[in-house]
């Protein structure tokens, strides 16, 4: 059975990667990325030697990649068909020799090698003496068996709801923190480290209690038998041996029950006070009420606004941080923030797919155009003024210069009104179908319109900075002006400015749409949700 | 009856070198229950689409009560509905903010637009689920949704892709009932199925399609030539190849 299920990974992953270029493409990348974490984290294991903080940072890095196992599986349930026990319930299978093959198929591939291969870097950074190292040597495969085991159990529970749209809906809004632990990791971290933020010593002490959880006992499992505490260091390594073994049995209980459990998917609740609001306000307030139920209910909405906070953060990290000193960086936040709050609407009707077409067999006059995206800017930008501003000071805060929170709010503003007139237009002219992936709660450009996406950012930040730097150049030439004059006419004339932006957006959207309306349908139709 | 409701003539649509309509002449009178069938790929989504504005002819003229869909497509667009094969709608929308979403659209009072949409739902059998999420609905669910969608504004010529795929008896016998009625009233309703014992019940005008053309268009009774529809329609596009001597050893309780 094990070989089968190895077999089976190994077919699944050979014809994914011949099915199209685009696949081709992810798993050379994906690959390279799981190389890049083989050679990165054995270096940077290895890195910790000598360390007076060496345990608790090793520590640190194990339990980083037990969380990994927890939540990319959840992310990627649709990608591995060996995760979702439903592909397997059909077959006469018995439970015991099925979980073993699926724990083997599960240690097949580039990523658990990577995962080996990487934490071996204990074996230098770590591990001291003979018998260090052949602990290390046993610690590192009960780590990533331990981490192989947990995952499993947690997406075999899980498999029903992860089947059923809220559990879609739950997996997507992983996709929050795992952006900002990106952002974090890769922006905000290293700007820290580089300017001597966060030190070695800064993680000594951390694993307090992270040591009593299995990455913890792998980890100092290999610190104890280095220091001369062998019976220690073989407790700690029997500690985590059971604790695989317990998590073995629960997913082959859960396994069980899951292979013979109906799907519920299509359970569900009931919406309080299910009337569309707004819609007593004609086809603007209709198509507004659309738009704002969907901010609140459509995952990826939630997601786009998330990420659109979290880069605006990312930006002035720095100078919140202390490690530099520009506070007018909140300004770029603004602009930034801006920009992508127009990449993530520039393609409306793409990624409101096929019922799009019920929209379209309604909007025909241009009028009618007009009153569809001035609807969709009221509801977007009654999130967006807010939501900008009270990051733009949270930042000014954040950087404690509370007085860049007036050419930031302003900025932010003009920049929504230039974000919204952009969105609108590029939503017409340069539409593209938008596809959903199997293991991605994002949706992406459909194959072929992958430069859609890098084309779409490039222009939405440029077009949007374009469009803010009078605000920017009015904000700085007026700086020595009297603040209770200043502050009003510069928020007031930037919301002036971006409101005129906007109404010049959807009155050039809706005379293009008119133009391209089957073609749009198209777009649309070619589009999945 | 004797009024032409849908006149299409000479329509054309490629998409690179495939010929999905390779000249389809057709013409539905006024309150007609019409029925469009043809084999997989034969070109009823393309024509369908196409005859409601959804999608650019290459060639082609396409008259709906008078009004040509491509010359004045607001005038067209206000007197169909239409029902496409995928019924997709917006999935986080409640069943009854759906309806009464195309209800606004198509230009209802708002108070007219909640009326019209309670009963439909309640017509539709979705009056249980009608504050569930779309997102949640089963196939037949989104079906009868997508119907109600497309009836709300009480439209002189409906169009519907496959409206029976994937639903169950009760919810066809529902969806059947409100056709014929409307038709009865005077509307026409045009739509494109594999069901043939649905068509041969329900429809009094079928239209068989085949690589893009019309290849007999009249009367049920007319196409049948006295024979099942299922047969005349086998008989007309051709039986396909069979594989049956290849499977010799199904049937067979030894492997």
């Amino acid at each position: 059975m094990a070989r089968v299920l190895v077999q089976l990974k190994l077919r699944l992953v050979l014809n994914a990667l011949r099915s199209s270029n685009a696949a081709e493409t992810s798993f050379i990348l994906s690959t390279f990325f799981a190389l890049v974490v083989a050679v990165g984290g054995f270096y940077v294991l290895a890195q910790f030697r000598g360390l007076s903080a060496s345990v608790d940072l090793t520590t640190v890095i194990f339990t980083m990649f037990a969380l990994g196992w927890l939540v990319v599986p959840i992310f990627a349930f649709g990608l591995d068909g060996t995760l979702d026990p439903a592909t397997l319930a059909l077959y006469p299978l018995r439970t015991r020799p099925l979980a073993i093959g699926l724990l083997a198929a599960s240690a097949t591939g580039a990523w658990p090698a990577a995962n080996l291969l990487g934490l071996l870097g204990v074996t230098v950074g770590l591990a001291a003496g003979g018998l260090g190292v052949l602990v290390a040597l046993i610690a590192v495969p009960l780590q990533v068996l331990f981490c192989i085991t947990l995952a499993r159990l947690v997406t075999t529970s899980l498999a029903t709801l992860l089947r059923s749209r809220r559990g879609k809906d739950l997996a997507a809004f992983l996709f929050i923190p795992i952006f900002a632990l990106i952002e974090l990791l890769g922006q905000v971290i290293p700007n820290a480290a580089t300017s001597g933020g966060i030190t070695a010593a800064s993680f000594a002490g951390v694993d307090a209690w992270m040591r009593w959880l299995p990455p913890g006992l792998a980890a100092h499992a290999i610190q104890d038998a280095s220091t001369g505490h062998p019976a220690t260091a073989l407790a700690r390594l029997a500690a985590l041996a059971a604790v695989i073994i317990v998590l073995g049995w629960l997913w082959v209980r859960s396994l069980g029950r899951a292979l013979v459990t109906a799907d519920a998917s299509t359970g569900s609740s009931h919406l309080r006070g299910a009337a569309l609001p707004l819609a007593r306000y004609g086809l603007p307030g209709t198509v507004a009420a659309r738009t704002w139920i969907y901010q609140r209910r459509e995952p990826t909405s939630l997601i786009y606004w998330a990420m659109t906070a979290v880069i605006m953060g990312v930006v002035s990290a720095s100078t919140i941080l202390g490690s530099h000193q520009h506070p007018a960086v909140v300004i770029g936040s603004a602009v930034v923030g801006a920009g992508f709050f127009c990449y993530f609407h520039a393609n409306s009707i793409g990624l409101a797919g096929p019922p799009f077409l019920i929209e379209a067999l309604a909007l025909t006059s241009r009028r009618s155009l007009r009153a569809y995206f001035a609807g969709q800017n009221v509801a977007l930008g009654a999130i967006a003024a807010p939501l900008l501003t009270a990051i733009c000071w949270g930042l000014a805060a954040g950087v404690r210069n509370l007085a860049q929170g007036v050419p930031a709010t302003a900025v932010a503003l003009a920049g929504l009104g230039a974000a919204l007139a952009l969105a609108n237009i590029l939503t017409v002219t340069f539409a593209y179908p938008m596809a959903t992936r199997a293991g991605s709660p994002m949706r992406q450009a459909a194959q072929g319109y992958g430069s859609y996406t890098f084309g779409g950012i490039l222009a939405t930040q440029a077009g949007v900075a374009v469009a803010v730097t009078p605000v920017i150049l009015v904000a700085a030439f007026t700086g020595t002006a009297p603040d209770a004059v200043r502050a009003p006419a510069l928020i007031i004339g930037s919301a002036a400015y971006g409101l005129a932006l906007a109404w010049a957006g959807v009155r050039i959207a809706a005379r293009q749409a008119q133009e391209r309306l089957p073609e749009l349908c198209q777009i649309a139709v070619h589009s999945t949700i | 009856m004797s009024e032409t409701a849908i006149e299409v003539r000479g329509l054309r649509k490629s998409f690179g070198d495939k010929e999905a309509v390779a000249g389809v002449d057709l013409d539905i009178a006024a309150g007609s229950l019409a029925g469009l069938v043809g084999p997989n790929g034969a070109g009823k989504t393309t024509s369908l689409s196409i005859m409601t504005g959804l999608l650019r002819p290459d060639a082609g003229r396409i008259v709906i009560n008078g009004l040509d869909v491509w010359a004045d497509p607001v005038a067209v667009k206000a007197v169909i509905g239409v029902v496409t094969a995928e019924a997709r709608l917006f999935e986080r929308l409640s069943g009854r903010e759906m309806l009464e979403y195309a209800g606004r659209l198509r230009g209802l009072p708002v108070a007219e637009a909640r009326s019209r949409a309670a009963q439909l739902l309640d017509v539709l059998d979705l009056a249980a689920d009608a504050r569930r999420l779309v997102a949640d609905y089963s196939t037949g669910m989104r079906k009868k949704a997508a119907l109600g969608c497309a009836l709300i504004h009480n439209p002189a010529v409906l169009f519907l892709d496959e409206p029976l795929e994937g639903v169950d008896p009760v919810s066809a016998d529902v969806i059947r009932r409100l056709l014929t009625r409307l038709a009865g009233s005077g509307s026409t309703v045009l739509f494109s199925s594999h069901v043939m014992e649905l068509v041969e019940q329900v429809c009094d005008h079928v239209s068989i399609i085949d690589k893009g053309k019309i290849v007999v268009s009249g009367t049920t009774e007319a196409v049948r030539g006295g024979k099942t529809l299922q047969r005349a329609f086998i008989d007309l596009v051709g039986p396909r190849a069979s594989d049956e001597e290849v499977l010799s050893w199904l049937g067979s309780s030894s492997s």
